[in-house]
């Protein structure tokens, strides 16, 4: 029972960011390295509104949160963009930027683990189980989040323009849909999920500056296994890691768990490159 | 005289798209064969099948009699049968002599002078003077001979050109023609070759195989071809326009 | 006439002349500090030189090149410090067990398209460093393996012979890169298709270039190994790739000789920003940012190009 709610808290937090992660891409073809920033600078930046700023907390996730997508967006305008006839170039400037921000993090805080503030400070008791409150609320907000995002993309205008450029980037330039506006917008949904992943983990995972090395090879993972490209692909992945992570951190080790994604992704890849759901191969 | 090339019950599935239907065809060495079809007939995935691109869900191809459906696309090159795209891809980067070269590194030539051999192929197919520049930088005409000058590097016995008149002009065609003529009477090449324009692919032919939906509807010479009425069929449809004693 | 480039006696020469120079370079100082710069810098030329081979005529850029560097490192610490086995066996070793990595981590990564083989030999070494962290009771944990005893004993004897290491290594991959074996990767670069129809077996020459690339890498690790007497976790870390990648970059995508400058250059300049320690992931970072919008062709290999032409006519 206990793997049951931690697994599912666990792939909640790995179902934002792979989501995140895999719209962007296929959106706009970019495998964002950076994307692990915002989940730390959503975390830091919770850390800091709370501490230095001294805002109520509800007030700091939702500053965090836009502060991070318009990172995003300005990151992905300025750096990206330039260099997208590139995959390898979008690759190394994410990258880049992913280390500038480690080391900018590093000079300004350190890199002692930081303490960012939980919504709820209580423990409940679930089936038998005790679990923290916060923990819970990351599981309903990530539910939430991504149902949101799943029906805006589903049933809205902008929705279906956003469908219409990951399947033929070319036909919806045709048709006057403006991309370069929609990729903005992906980045800035894109990045701000990430965030939200960070403000809500914060409390219960580390922050500290290397915070995002390990996201981006799970939400890899995660994207590779359940295809690039498809979001529910991504959301099933990410429950399956998070449940095989948490399976083996009981039955194993805790620090087992980095195998899990790093293996599961070289055999997919041996196996069945187009993922589970995807439809395009990675070759 | 056995057969060069043997195909036999070549089949393939695209999903549930019966692609090929056990397709067989026989190629004798010295012939120009045709295969003639409309869009979508099958014709370049017969192509990627004989040249193990992808992979047929049955049936047998014997070059010389040796089965060669299971061999990766590399090693049926190293058998003798080479193949051009349709949609020329040079190598990025390397000038026209080394794409050439790049095909000269293979099992079957013998010379030990490479790069002599290498200019000697681009002379053949009236590209000498452009081999120091960059491959990317040609015209669809030049691209088009550094495909046949990169297939004939490999010193294949049998040749499959994959439309090599698509998107030419009349008087690139007629020269490109005139080039294909020349290689299969001098250097004693088989070769097989898709397109869909009519007219060149009549004169330069010995025989047609027409097929239609990845199956073969017509074999012939191309004067019988051409009269064959499901082959017009499947060209222009039930209507021959060329029959004038229509009432319309 | 000539199909292949082969080995240009000017460069060649130019390479000689240089390597003499870096030799005596340090004698010129009292103290060992300028030569123990020297020594990092070469073996950082050695790391880059090996990923140059692979990735930079393929186009296919390996992310996880300290992985190799570690793995080799590690067999040398193993080697020599749990096993007691004399320190010239880390030579050989390391690179064996390179090529091993190179051999398994190939077969399913190398048929991916760029950024995902990228990103797969990323995760390979970031998940090789928390393993080096998970058994710490073989391997040491964060401390990593101590008291490895150095090859040679003298400073100044031990640059010299890495110099003379990282000239040959330089010498066998510019030359293999101007024959047959440079020509293939470049077209592999070009277009795989096309290569498969021209009678090459892509695959093998993929893993071949990898496992050489490997190889040395390890070789490089197992020289740094017995420079700083220890081997740590941190030498997996992605920033020693993207190090790597970064000089590669300065030097000369592709062209072998570029890197080693590229590696002398940003060894040097890091050690000039000493003070700056903490800043250093960060320059490189944005360093790595200006070169890939303004010099995508790097620094020293346009720079030897033109001094090479200044000496033409035409």
């Amino acid at each position: 029972m206990e793997i049951l709610i931690y697994g599912a808290v666990t792939s909640a937090i790995y179902a934002m960011l792979a989501v995140g992660f895999t719209l962007i891409f296929g959106v706009a073809r970019i495998l964002n390295l950076a994307h692990g920033s915002f989940y730390a600078l959503g975390a830091y930046s919770a850390y800091v509104l709370t501490t230095l700023a001294g805002l109520p907390l509800w007030l700091a996730a939702l500053l965090s949160i836009a502060i991070v997508a318009v990172f995003g967006v300005l990151v992905e305008k300025i750096l990206i963009r330039p260099l997208r006839s590139s995959q390898l170039g979008v690759l190394m400037i994410s990258l880049a930027t992913a280390f500038v921000v480690e080391q900018a993090l590093f000079l300004i805080f350190g890199s002692e683990y930081r303490n960012v503030p939980a919504f709820i400070d209580t423990k409940f008791n679930l089936f038998g189980v005790d679990v923290a409150g916060q923990r819970l609320l990351t599981l309903a907000v990530a539910t939430v989040a991504i149902g949101s995002l799943y029906a805006f993309i589903q049933f809205t205008r902008l929705g279906s323009a956003i469908l219409a450029i990951s399947q033929d980037p070319l036909a919806a330039k045709y048709m006057g849909i403006p991309s370069d506006r929609i990729f903005s917008l992906v980045m800035a949904i894109s990045a701000g999920l990430a965030a939200l992943a960070g403000v809500m983990a914060g409390p219960f995972l580390s922050v500290q500056p290397s915070m995002h090395l390990l996201p981006i090879v799970k939400a890899f993972a995660i994207v590779v296994v359940g295809g690039l490209g498809s979001i529910p692909g991504s959301i099933a992945a990410a429950f399956m890691l998070g449940y095989a992570e948490t399976i083996v951190a009981y039955l194993v080790s805790g620090s087992w768990t980095e195998i899990v994604s790093v293996l599961s992704t070289l055999l997919m890849l041996v196996f069945r490159p187009a993922g589970l759901f995807g439809k395009r191969a990675a070759f | 005289m056995s057969a060069l090339l043997q195909v036999k019950q070549l089949d393939k599935h695209f999903g549930g798209l019966h692609v090929l239907k056990n397709f067989n065809m026989e190629l004798h060495k010295g012939e120009i064969v045709g295969i003639l079809g409309p869009n979508g007939a099958g014709k370049t995935t017969l192509f990627n099948l004989l040249t193990g691109f992808i992979p047929a869900d049955s049936g047998e191809v014997l070059l010389r009699g040796q089965p060669i459906r299971q061999l990766k696309a590399n090693t049926i090159v190293g058998l003798g049968m080479a193949r051009t795209f349709q949609l020329c891809r040079p190598f990025v980067g390397l000038t026209v002599l080394e794409n050439v070269l790049v095909g000269s590194l293979g099992p079957r030539v013998k010379t030990h002078d490479l790069g002599e051999r290498a200019m000697q192929l681009l002379a053949q197919v009236g590209l000498a003077d452009k081999a120091q520049q960059a491959s990317e930088l040609l015209s669809y005409g030049d691209l088009r001979r550094l495909e046949i000058a990169r297939a004939l590097a490999t010193e294949p016995e049998l040749l499959l050109l994959d439309e090599p008149f698509a998107g030419l002009g009349s008087s690139e065609i007629e020269a490109l023609s005139v080039l294909i003529r020349k290689l299969h009477s001098e250097q004693h090449l088989t070769i097989l070759l898709i397109e869909h324009k009519l007219r060149e692919f009549m004169q330069l032919v010995s025989r047609v195989v027409a097929i239609d939906f990845g199956e073969i509807i017509a074999e012939g010479s191309p004067a019988d071809i051409v009269k064959d009425p499901r082959v017009i069929e499947a060209y222009i449809g039930k209507q021959n326009p060329l029959n004038l004693d229509n009432h319309a | 006439m000539k199909a292949f480039k082969g080995l240009d006696t000017l460069s060649s020469f130019g390479g000689l002349v240089a390597l003499l120079m870096l030799g005596v370079l340090p004698t010129l100082f009292t103290g060992t500090y300028l030569v123990g710069v020297l020594t990092v810098a070469a073996i950082y030329g050695i790391w880059a030189v090996s990923w140059d081979f692979m990735s930079g005529l393929t186009g296919r850029e390996n992310f996880g090149h300290s992985l190799f560097i570690g793995v080799g490192a590690y067999a040398a610490g193993f080697l020599n410090v749990h096993f007691g086995v004399g320190p010239w066996w880390s030579l050989p070793a390391s690179m064996l067990v390179s090529m091993l990595f190179a051999v398994v981590l190939g077969f399913p990564t190398l048929r991916l398209k760029g950024p995902y083989f990228a990103l797969a030999m990323l995760s390979s070494a970031v998940i090789m460093q928390r393993l080096m962290l998970i058994f710490w009771e073989y391997t040491g944990g964060e401390e990593g393996i101590q008291d490895i005893t150095p090859l040679v004993k003298n400073p100044l004897h031990y640059y010299w012979f890495v110099l003379a290491v990282l000239g040959s290594i330089t010498l066998l991959l510019s030359w293999m890169a101007r024959s047959r074996w440079g020509l293939i990767l470049r077209a592999i670069r070009g277009d795989e298709a096309t290569c498969l129809a021209a009678g090459l077996p892509i695959t093998t020459y993929k893993i071949v270039s990898l496992v050489i690339s490997a190889a040395f890498a390890g070789l490089g690790g197992a020289l740094y190994a017995h420079y700083q007497l220890q081997v740590s976790p941190q030498l997996f870390a992605v920033v020693t790739s993207i190090t790597i990648i970064t000089m590669v970059y300065v030097g000369g995508m592709g062209t072998i000789f570029g890197p080693v400058g590229g590696a002398l250059l940003l060894t040097v300049m890091t050690e000039g920003l000493r003070n700056f320690g903490e800043w250093r992931l960060m320059i490189y970072s944005l360093l790595l940012i200006f070169i890939l919008f303004f010099l995508p062709n790097g620094i020293i290999a346009p720079i030897w190009q033109k001094m090479r032409n200044l000496g033409r006519p035409s």
